[in-house]
């Protein structure tokens, strides 16, 4: 009998998991349906924040407060609260890949359903240098051949903030994206009141974290052109991989 | 924020770098650039900077700081007084938390007219129309340094005696303004605006857009100029509300600093002064409570301790120097602390890790090294639920199931989302069922494209079922749709197993055109290639069309071998008809039947 077909994202979080496994990142997992405390004021995100405007989240109807997780950072405090409460103190260091989600409409970049991977590592020593060693570990297991960049950016829930980019070279990558600066992730060192907010002293712990899509990189590595193939449910796409 | 190099210059005594290299300075060290363009930079200023560098003079500052090369002046360092100070217009703010701050400037006798080329130039080179000097004088100072202006037509405002009144409130419920740009708004009882109080009218939509009545126009001789301070949540709502975004309501949302006002008016009535003559009969000051100096402390320890670095104290000093940041460093304390007079403008420096972050990026991140992570005492967790999930994918598999993933969106179900764009399928999914049989069915209909015998897919995902989320597994297969429950795996486990991750290089687009389904079959002397052949023949017959080809049926008589394929016919380009089908099928036949084969 002829093996089935493994879904590109499925795969990915696969190799990803192997490798952070291997870093000492425990995978850990939560609800889709999360309060607006985990999804945004936990991860130091104000209130009045546009990212809580209505054109970007889902509100659940008839529960106030509940929305459709926006990311996987939820997780962060989530986790790091459980941990405190079990009297377990840092070092902490986890990874969390899952459909997360977007009230946009959809296109060929865009999905209101999607894929990201998130992980976070605090103790009393973790540096941003860290950070950068942990993010080229994964993308060269995911690319090989690869360089990443850090850009300042910012984000509410990490200070210093970056945006990193990759670069794919060497004779496997795609033509049109060989030695070429692609975004793909955001970064930073956990903010100190996300810290706080987990019941983590953030005078003795520092931490990072970084949260990526994963629709974006299987379409990079593999040269797919239209993100909602990768929700169409269609053989003619899956069985290719 | 389009920013013009042009401009840029006017803050400095060097002459700055060709653009790329200003979007390359900015890139790595401060902010996205959406594109360069000639000599004008479009740059994404982050939401943590809309404080101070949604302006000309603060990407100058960057740049100075970015480059070390000092600012020629900075208009936000000069000492400024608002003298004289007239009592002609009076200012009341009915809440000093909705509205910090509120200068005015009263001038007398100037002439409205279209502005100096200079000035006109710059507004066009960031993509701003030109109207009158008037108007143009308070958008150049909005993009110069970052106060948002607006100028009243004195004459058209309400008079008592010899005096105006200015009285900020919030809007009343049925309150109406036609803007400046003709359009009517309606006003809410959350929405901030400037009443005319002698009149009783509303004239402005405070921070967003001033009123068409009160405006400037060619016969204006007398003016009221106001650069105030808002709130920025008010500013925010209020814009979302009305649907009106403006250069002035996208400063004032991101919370600029009251002390830019005073800066802001000064400016202004200067450029007016020189540019429509007229005369200043004074200013007016409203500030009940002025924004109280802040300082943040950081030691040379904390830096490195965060950034995985070996800077010294000498490239933090030097970091903040290229700033502008006035600090003392105490030597004699063991851990070398920094302390910052933080700039007023610079409202988002609040915390050590925000002074971190400045020194970061400006000694820049690709001074950060890589270093592996130290050991971890103990071995991570496996994730019984993932584990369960990764064995139940492996088996099917295995048994030729395909994965599939749909959408958690469904047309009924026990939980909704309030807001969904177009309000289609509001309800989470209670099964995995529905969504299996549609991809299944779809998934049917291609089946000779697939080359298979029979779909079989699998979905693992979430769903939302008597008052619980969970995970379930479900599979499609022509014998029905099922699911069940995926439970955590019981057992102890210490290590995920090696399971195969896909090995494909490269993904193929498929035709979204349908396919047209063909069998041929035929009789050939017996050959062992015979097959590899009539392949060989399908090939060069149907070319870019042939998608697929499936040996169905064979058996052998009487020393010869009879074939039976089924070709699946598809374009990339259109949808292909039955005569198009049949004329390959000619092309086929003629090729086999010159083989010396025949057609069965």
């Amino acid at each position: 009998m002829p093996r089935g077909h493994i879904h590109p994202i499925s795969s990915l979080i696969r190799e990803a998991n192997r490798i952070f496994f291997d870093m000492g990142f425990t995978f850990v997992d939560g609800p889709l349906v999360e309060s607006e405390w985990y999804n945004f004021d936990a991860l130091n995100v104000p209130k009045d924040h546009p990212a809580r405007d209505a054109q970007d989240t889902f509100f659940m109807k008839d529960e106030p407060e509940t929305v459709l997780r926006t990311h996987m950072s939820n997780m962060q405090v989530r986790y790091m609260e459980e941990r405190v409460k079990k009297g377990i103190m840092p070092p902490y260091r986890i990874v969390y890949p899952g459909k997360v989600f977007r009230n946009e409409a959809t296109d060929m970049t865009h999905e209101a359903e999607f894929f990201q991977l998130e992980c976070l590592a605090v103790g009393e020593d973790i540096t941003m240098a860290h950070m950068r060693f942990t993010i080229e570990r994964l993308m060269k297991g995911m690319f090989k051949d690869v360089e990443i960049r850090f850009r300042p950016s910012y984000f509410p829930f990490t200070e210093p903030s970056v945006e990193v980019d990759m670069c794919v070279t060497g004779p496997d990558a795609l033509e049109k994206l060989r030695d070429k600066w692609i975004e793909l992730l955001g970064a930073g060192m956990v903010h100190p009141n996300v810290l706080k907010n987990a019941g983590v002293d953030p005078e003795k712990y520092q931490g990072f974290a970084f949260g990526m899509g994963l629709d974006r990189p299987a379409m990079l590595r593999w040269g797919i052109d239209d993100i909602r193939l990768m929700h169409s449910a269609d053989l003619r796409f899956i069985n290719q991989f | 924020m389009k920013i013009s190099q042009n401009w840029l210059q006017i803050f400095f005594d060097v002459q700055l770098p060709d653009s790329q290299t200003l979007a390359d300075a900015l890139t790595f060290h401060a902010f996205e650039i959406e594109s360069v363009e000639g000599d004008v930079l479009d740059v994404k200023v982050t939401p943590n900077r809309g404080h101070d560098a949604l302006s000309h003079r603060g990407i100058a500052k960057e740049i100075s700081a970015i480059l070390n090369i000092p600012l020629k002046g900075d208009p936000l360092r000069e000492p400024v007084s608002l003298e004289p100070k007239t009592d002609i217009v009076k200012v009341t703010i009915e809440d000093p938390k909705l509205c910090p701050r509120f200068t005015g400037a009263y001038i007398r006798g100037l002439k409205v007219e279209p502005s100096p080329e200079w000035l006109r130039a710059r507004l066009e080179a960031v993509g701003q129309k030109s109207i009158n000097n008037i108007v143009d004088a308070t958008n150049y100072i909005m993009f110069d340094m970052g106060q948002p202006l607006h100028a009243f037509d004195v004459e058209k405002l309400g008079k008592k005696g010899e005096s105006y009144a200015i009285t900020v409130r919030l809007a009343k419920k049925g309150e109406k303004l036609i803007g400046l740009d003709d359009k009517e708004y309606r006003l809410t009882s959350s929405m901030l605006v400037i009443e005319d109080a002698n009149a009783g009218n509303v004239v402005s939509i405070a921070g967003i857009k001033g009123g068409k009545p009160t405006g400037i126009d060619e016969t204006t001789t007398d003016m009221f100029l106001e650069a105030a301070n808002w709130n920025g949540v008010t500013i925010r709502k209020t814009s979302q509300a009305l649907k009106l975004r403006t250069d002035a309501s996208e400063r004032f949302q991101q919370v600029i600093s009251p002390e830019l006002a005073a800066r802001g008016i000064r400016a202004a009535v200067e450029l007016i002064l020189q540019i429509a003559g007229g005369e200043l009969t004074g200013f007016i000051d409203e500030y009940p409570s002025s924004q109280k100096p802040r300082k943040v402390s950081i030691s040379v320890e904390q830096v490195n301790a965060v950034l995985g670095t070996n800077l010294t104290k000498r490239n933090i000093a030097e970091v903040f120097d290229r700033l502008g940041f006035v600090y003392t460093c105490d030597e004699a304390t063991p851990h070398r602390m920094f302390e910052v007079d933080v700039l007023f403008e610079r409202l988002d420096l609040t915390i050590p890790e925000d002074l971190i972050e400045e020194i970061a990026r400006i000694v820049g991140y690709d001074k950060i090294p890589a270093a592996p992570l130290p050991v971890f005492p103990k071995k991570p967790d496996v994730n019984a639920n993932f584990y369960a999930a990764e064995k139940a994918r492996e088996n099917l598999i295995a048994k030729g199931y395909s994965e599939v993933f749909t959408s958690v969106f469904a047309e009924k179900g026990e939980r909704a989302v309030a807001n969904k764009v177009g309000g289609e399928k509001p309800y989470l999914r209670t099964t995995l069922v529905d969504g299996l049989r549609e991809a299944h069915e779809r998934n049917v209909r291609n089946k000779d494209l697939l080359g298979l015998k029979e779909i079989k897919i699998f979905e693992i995902g979430t769903v939302w079922n008597d008052g619980k989320e969970m995970m379930m597994l479900g599979t499609a297969e022509p014998a029905g749709v099922r699911e069940e429950p995926l439970l955590p795996s019981g057992d102890t486990i210490s290590r995920y197993e090696e399971l195969p991750t896909s090995t494909t290089e490269r993904y193929e687009p498929f035709s979204k055109y349908p396919f047209i389904v063909r069998d041929i079959a035929m009789w050939m002397p017996e050959d062992p290639d015979g097959v590899s052949k009539a392949l060989a023949i399908f090939a060069n017959e149907a070319g870019m069309l042939l998608r697929h080809v499936h040996l169905f049926d064979q058996f052998k008589k009487d020393g010869r071998a009879s074939y039976a394929f089924r070709l699946v016919l598809q374009s990339f380009e259109k949808t292909l008809t039955d005569e198009e089908a049949n004329a390959v099928m000619q092309h086929i036949y003629a090729a086999v039947k010159a083989s010396g084969w025949e057609v069965r």
